[in-house]
């Protein structure tokens, strides 16, 4: 529906939003609207587990913030951290990296940095499984390996193998990248990134809404 | 020069960065656009070297000394930037994992069109063609990562196909594929070579490669040590330098046939020669009969399953001490799964493991590792101190069970002595392997496990390990084997448990499964040529 770009700049304008918000109360509503969408886009299940690990780090962050100023702070802190990082669960559900990167190299950023930020992403599922199977390879051995204090001494025996891991990967990469002309000069693309007149209105509304907040509720 | 020449290799010596050898010395070939060449030699010959000089990868990527001269097209490749020869020869590397870059297969696809600076529907209707020629249109949207080995190598074959090159370049394409998935990859080749592409294919399991090739080249301590029509040279493949020659071959070679049988499909009709078979073959290992003994390995009716998905369903088996077993099966049988359920990295949602008679549930890991040795597909994965002494010992040394005249043993079994204080990480993939099966057994478990040990391998690897195996037999080892290498697998055990899509199809000896071609094709895999070739000639001498 949107070009990336566009769906980019309102998810910056909806975190901004959130951000100024300081009401829990209205924080969860901006944070239920964004649940509302990920069940929309039936991708309620891989929110639930990134829930899991997200909603730790919120009540760390809520706590501390709670123990240094008062409870409505802390609750704030933490829904709006909840809020924040679920506006950008929601837009890269909805956008491909690659259709980011490309975009943004038609609005020129260089090919090169596009193409580093969408391959990070491709590849951190892939250094995740080696450092899966490392683990294994070695509680096979009989190292333990999970986490907690007492197995900190055996830490090289998956940090050591994951790291020689990641610079093979890394040259093989760069290697296959050579091989299918990356470094060469005048490069299309196949689809084509238009900003239309939906996309102009669309940031003009978003950005406008954080603009009315900023002027007359915001304190 | 010959005008249809592609690719002109003049007197190319080659050194690596920091490495004091060149890995090719004195090259002199020319590849035209016309050949289906193999390029084959030991692992470590300088095969996949060679390669890196058709598309400028080498000297530009890699550095290092190159003297000589290699043209593509008539460019030099030291004076051509890789960009300008990547849609001449392309080329599609031996691990997948790193070459798919992309979030879905048609980008993977366009990623090199895109490159090239072409106009959107030109990219469009090459993508299109791309695809429909790798016969892979149905995974368009998909992400690469996601797909079986078989259909990664087949979308980076589409991505080249897609730049229309004069050739190309294929590394140990086969190396971890299943049978299935390797004759789906030669149908694709020699369709591309049908229609005007030339090929090149590294490979040194030659009973795969060498029946599509049109020529062949052998690469020898870095040099070439023959360049010819295959028939000419496979004759003397395995004694002049240490290849595994097709057993159709060698058979034509011993009663003197003109042209050499290349493949089963190649022999002609022959009185029957099962004599030959036995006199050109490894013996085949006996039958084995346990003595009363307990079972090292009980598996009752396990069942796994991961959300609603049936991994492995009702598995059943018993494994004695002295005993070497083979599990084979198709890629995603559920084989690596098995393997992973002895040692507690999966356990069971229903049925039992029990090792040395004491059931795993409940038990941890690290109690299972005194009991169970893994060595794992890839060794890189467990390498993490400095020397291959020091790397042996770890495990016992975590589990407390250190002893050094065992480790000693290891060594000289494995051939290890002379490495102990080496770096393992600079070791060659089959010294790693050999450390990595060391470093299994030295807890002394009473099951040693291997998954797909011989992958990537070369002859000389997989001939050490079937007497390594049948050393550790021969002291009471209980020895599971998981792989699709049935050529390896026949050799080296006398029972095979049949896997497909998570159950076990068959328990019984290499030839009963082998001969029942409806079984072997529910599991997706191919008789060895040993079988089907004595099968054959069994049924001609039932006619007469």
């Amino acid at each position: 529906m949107f070009d990336p770009r566009t769906k980019l700049l309102l998810a910056l304008a909806y975190g901004t939003l959130i951000a100024l918000t300081r009401k829990p109360e209205w924080l969860l509503g901006e944070w239920s609207l964004l649940v509302a969408a990920i069940v929309v886009m039936n991708q309620w299940k891989v929110y639930l587990r990134w829930l899991a690990m997200l909603v730790p780090m919120a009540l760390f962050f809520g706590g501390v913030t709670w123990w240094s100023t008062d409870r409505a702070t802390g609750q704030a802190a933490a829904t709006s951290l909840m809020a924040i990082t679920t506006t950008f669960f929601v837009f890269f559900a909805s956008t491909e990296p690659e259709d980011l990167g490309n975009s943004l190299v038609h609005a020129g950023l260089p090919f090169p940095v596009a193409f580093v930020m969408t391959a990070a992403m491709q590849f951190a599922p892939v250094i995740g499984r080696k450092a899966r199977a490392i683990v294994e390879a070695q509680q096979a051995r009989g190292i333990a390996l999970k986490p907690g204090w007492r197995a900190l001494r055996n830490y090289p025996a998956l940090l050591i193998p994951l790291l020689i891991q990641s610079f093979q990967l890394a040259d093989a990469l760069a290697e296959a990248m050579e091989a299918r002309g990356f470094g060469r000069s005048g490069r299309t693309f196949r689809k084509v990134y238009r900003m239309r007149m939906l996309d102009w209105l669309a940031i003009i509304g978003g950005w406008g809404v954080v603009a009315v907040v900023l002027r007359y509720f915001a304190r | 020069m010959a005008e249809s020449t592609l690719i002109t290799v003049r007197e190319l010596t080659y050194r690596y960065r920091q490495k004091s050898r060149p890995v090719l010395q004195g090259i002199h070939l020319d590849i035209s656009g016309n050949d289906y060449l193999l390029i084959t030699g030991r692992s470590g010959s300088g095969k996949s070297t060679l390669c890196r000089t058709f598309n400028g990868l080498i000297p530009h990527f890699y550095g290092g000394v190159l003297t000589g001269e290699v043209f593509v097209a008539g460019a030099p490749v030291d004076q051509t930037s890789v960009a300008a020869l990547f849609n001449q020869v392309g080329m599609v590397f031996q691990n997948p994992e790193a070459q798919l870059f992309c979030r879905s297969v048609a980008q993977e696809i366009v990623f090199g069109l895109e490159s090239l600076g072409l106009p959107r529907q030109t990219i469009e209707d090459r993508l299109r063609d791309a695809l429909d020629q790798a016969g892979i249109t149905a995974l368009r949207q998909r992400d690469p990562q996601t797909l079986s080995g078989g259909e990664k190598h087949l979308v980076l074959i589409a991505a080249m196909l897609a730049l229309r090159p004069r050739v190309i370049i294929l590394d140990e394409p086969f190396a971890n594929l299943d049978p299935a998935n390797v004759l789906r990859v030669r149908r694709l080749l020699r369709e591309l070579h049908a229609k005007g592409c030339g090929i090149v294919l590294c490979e040194h399991r030659l009973s795969r490669a060498a029946p599509d090739a049109t020529r062949l080249v052998v690469i020898h301590e870095g040099k070439i040590a023959a360049d010819g029509i295959p028939q000419g040279i496979l004759a003397n493949a395995e004694t002049a330098w240490g290849l595994e020659t097709p057993l159709t071959t060698r058979i034509g070679a011993s009663l003197g046939l003109t042209p050499l049988p290349r493949s089963i499909e190649d022999m002609p009709s022959i009185p029957p020669q099962p004599a030959l078979i036995a006199a050109l073959e490894p013996p085949l290992p006996e039958a084995f009969t346990h003595q009363g003994q307990p079972p090292a390995v009980e598996v009752d009716h396990l069942c796994c399953q991961l959300g609603n998905q049936p991994i492995l369903t009702d598995i059943s088996f018993a494994l004695h001490p002295g005993e070497c077993l083979a599990v084979v099966g198709a890629n995603g049988a559920g084989k690596t799964t098995l393997l992973r359920h002895l040692i507690g990295l999966q356990r069971p949602t229903k049925g039992r493991i029990r090792i040395k008679g004491r059931d795993t549930a409940g038990t941890p890991i690290s109690n299972l590792a005194r009991d169970v040795g893994l060595a794992f597909q890839n060794p890189d994965n467990q390498f993490f101190r400095l020397t291959v002494d020091q790397e042996i010992r770890v495990g016992p040394e975590t589990l407390g069970t250190i002893d050094n005249s065992w480790i000693e043993e290891l060594m000289a079994i494995f051939h290890l002595e002379a490495f102990g204080g080496h770096a393992p990480y600079r070791l060659s993939g089959g010294e790693k392997k050999r450390v990595a099966f060391a470093s299994a057994l030295a807890s002394r478990p009473a099951v040693l496990a291997l998954d797909e040990p011989t992958a990537g391998q070369d002859f000389e690897f997989r001939r050490n390990l079937r007497n390594f195996l049948g050393q550790l037999q021969a002291r009471g080892q209980a020895i599971i084997i998981v792989t699709h290498d049935l050529t390896f697998a026949e050799r080296t055990a006398s029972r095979w448990l049949l896997m497909a899509e998570g159950r076990l199809l068959a328990d019984t000896a290499p030839g009963r499964i082998m001969a029942d071609p409806a079984l072997m094709a529910r599991a997706g895999l191919e008789a060895t040529d040993r079988f089907r070739l004595a099968q054959r000639w069994q049924s001609k001498e039932t006619r007469v």
